[in-house]
């Protein structure tokens, strides 16, 4: 579904992805782990084109994407994303942030999006909160809502870049069980994380990623139990405390 | 049943604040006039008789500054939109024209006009909006009027003397406005939080869409309190237009102080006009700030300098 080849992309003097590979089959979870500032959140951002890869090709669906005649309005429509600060629109409720993207992007009816975001909001728990705006959530409510509004376009795929790091302990549950019941119906995502229960659980491979290239990949239970690489034992160990 | 909550009781205080606040108001500009005017009592018939006037003065003076003010939206949005854009680099724009050129599979790369131009038109429009700006704050509205006037006395030296001081008045004020507009707008469009941006863009908005519906709606509430305080400013300001002979509402009241010999009550008659301006248009619009209030967001403010108008 999502495939990641030999991507490059430096910042000025600064050289983040050196060679990205990867490949996510349709309905599996792949969690990508690594020390910060190893360009986890580029390398998402390379796949829906927020940022443009300088080298390699990113492919989803079968589609080329990161060529000049392919619409990134169009690519970013395929892949839903969910970030670590959540970004809910301020001045709109939570309603309206899900219905957002379906009236504009996709021109569909107020009545139908409505219906659709009320569904939604359901399906994350929160209901009852669909006239609250996000001020008025908490940080796991906030989350919950961001997932239901990249849902609402139908996405072929969704991209979380660590979406419960920025949540007080006790809100992280309640996001992680929506991203796994998520899992459960078949989403094809990627997901950036150091929650190793949830990636023990859900994941069907993990990457580590250091520096820019992709250090060792392999199923959960071989990543966390038995690593062959030194930098993903010490890295492994520092997370798993 | 008869305990108060601590409800009625914020309410409560609240009342005799605001009552205090009247009564010290009221008192103490009434001592005022009574220390200052009480031996000679101002005259209650001049004001009966001349009071529209000085109305229609006042009327001049919201007149020109409404004018001012609207065309100094426009000139304030674009400059402000366009100069909290960022620069495009040539080498980014000529690598993007190879990047396509390679991906059509063509052997020369075609030279990316528009692009060039369009990039090219908004980089010297930032350009001259930056020094736009810091001429209009760097130098006094006493003398960008005096000189607009001088160079249309100049170059147009047949036209009528008071049309002349009319269009004078009216292009320095309508620049002056658009250059503290454009600084409002930069920092408003800028303290909308690029995560904001981020996400629209992420869920498959265009720039424009993003624009529209994300990055404008929230940038409005950011600039409404210091548009509607640019807006009581350059009412003030107005006033500096009796250098070059234009009367409005302080103009006026200065020849009538002085021809009739009435300074108390032409300046008691001033005062009131713009406080009856002023006041209510504060009121109302922090109204209009409250209703559009996002709940339980706090407030926010952007910090667009707003430099005082120095009067001459
Ligand atoms: N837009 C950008 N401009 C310049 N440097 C950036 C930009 N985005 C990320 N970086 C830098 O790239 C490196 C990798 O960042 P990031 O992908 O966010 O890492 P991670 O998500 O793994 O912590 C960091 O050093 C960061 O400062
Ligand atoms: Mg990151």
């Amino acid at each position: 579904m999502i495939r990641v080849v030999g991507v490059h992309k430096t910042f000025g003097p600064l050289h983040v992805l050196r060679g990205i590979t990867l490949e996510v089959p349709k309905g599996e979870a792949l969690v990508i782990i690594g020390p910060s500032g190893s360009g986890k959140s580029t390398l998402l951002r390379c796949i829906n084109l927020l940022v443009e890869p300088d080298a390699g090709s990113v492919f989803i669906d079968g589609v080329h994407v990161n060529r000049p005649e392919v619409s990134a309005e169009w690519v970013r429509q395929q892949v839903g994303m969910v970030f670590q600060s959540f970004n809910l629109f301020t001045h709109l409720t939570a309603l309206q942030n899900v219905m957002l993207g379906p009236v504009r992007v996709k021109g569909m009816e107020q009545e139908a999006a409505r219906v659709k975001a009320k569904q939604l909001l359901a399906r994350v728990g929160l209901a009852a909160k669909a006239e609250a705006y996000p001020a008025e959530l908490s940080g796991g409510q906030q989350q919950r809502v961001a997932i239901a509004r990249a849902l609402a376009m139908d996405p072929k795929a969704m991209l979380f870049d660590e979406p419960t790091s920025a949540l007080d302990p006790e809100y992280i549950r309640e996001v992680l069980d929506v991203m796994t019941a998520l899992a459960r119906e078949g989403m094809t995502m990627i997901v950036v994380t150091h929650e190793m229960g949830f990636a023990s659980n859900v994941a069907s491979r993990i990457v580590f990623i250091d520096a820019g290239i992709v250090l060792e990949e392999g199923h959960p239970n071989q990543i966390f139990g038995n690593p062959q690489q030194e930098r993903t034992r010490t890295f492994v160990s520092k997370i798993l405390r | 049943m008869a305990q108060r909550t601590a409800e009625d009781r914020k309410r409560m205080w609240r009342a005799v604040d605001v009552a205090l606040a009247v009564v010290l108001t009221v008192g103490g500009v009434g001592y005022a006039v009574y220390a200052i005017v009480g031996r000679w009592g101002l005259d209650q018939g001049y004001i009966g008789d001349r009071w529209l006037d000085y109305v229609f003065a006042a009327w001049v003076s919201l007149y020109v500054t409404t004018i001012a003010f609207v065309i100094g939206l426009v000139i304030g949005f674009f400059f402000g939109w366009i100069r909290a854009t960022r620069s495009v680099p040539l080498g980014k724009i000529m690598r993007d024209a190879k990047k396509v050129a390679d991906a059509q599979g063509l052997d020369h790369v075609p030279f990316p006009a528009t692009q060039i131009i369009w990039h090219g038109f908004k980089y010297i429009v930032r350009r001259f909006g930056d020094a736009f700006v810091a001429v209009i704050r760097g130098t006094p509205l006493f003398v960008q009027i005096v000189f607009v006037w001088s160079v249309l006395l100049i170059r147009v030296p047949t036209l009528n003397p008071l049309v002349l001081a009319s269009i004078a008045g009216l292009i320095a004020l309508t620049a002056n406005t658009g250059g503290y507009q454009s600084e409002i707008f930069r920092a408003g469009l800028q303290t909308v939080h690029s995560g904001q941006v981020e996400a629209a863009r992420a869920l498959g908005l265009s720039k424009f869409q993003a624009m529209r519906h994300i990055i404008l709606p929230q940038a409005i509430r950011l600039v409404i309190p210091p548009l509607t305080n640019e807006y009581i400013g350059l009412l003030k300001a107005s006033s500096l237009l009796i250098v070059i002979g234009i009367e409005e509402l302080t103009g006026f009241g200065r020849r009538e102080a002085f021809d009739f010999f009435k300074v108390f009550e032409s300046f008691a008659l001033v005062t009131a006009i713009y406080l009856l301006l002023t006041v209510p248009l504060s009121r109302v619009i922090a109204y209009v700030e409250r209703r559009l209030r996002i709940p339980g967001l706090g407030i926010q403010e952007v910090t667009a300098p707003r430099a005082p108008r120095a009067a001459t």
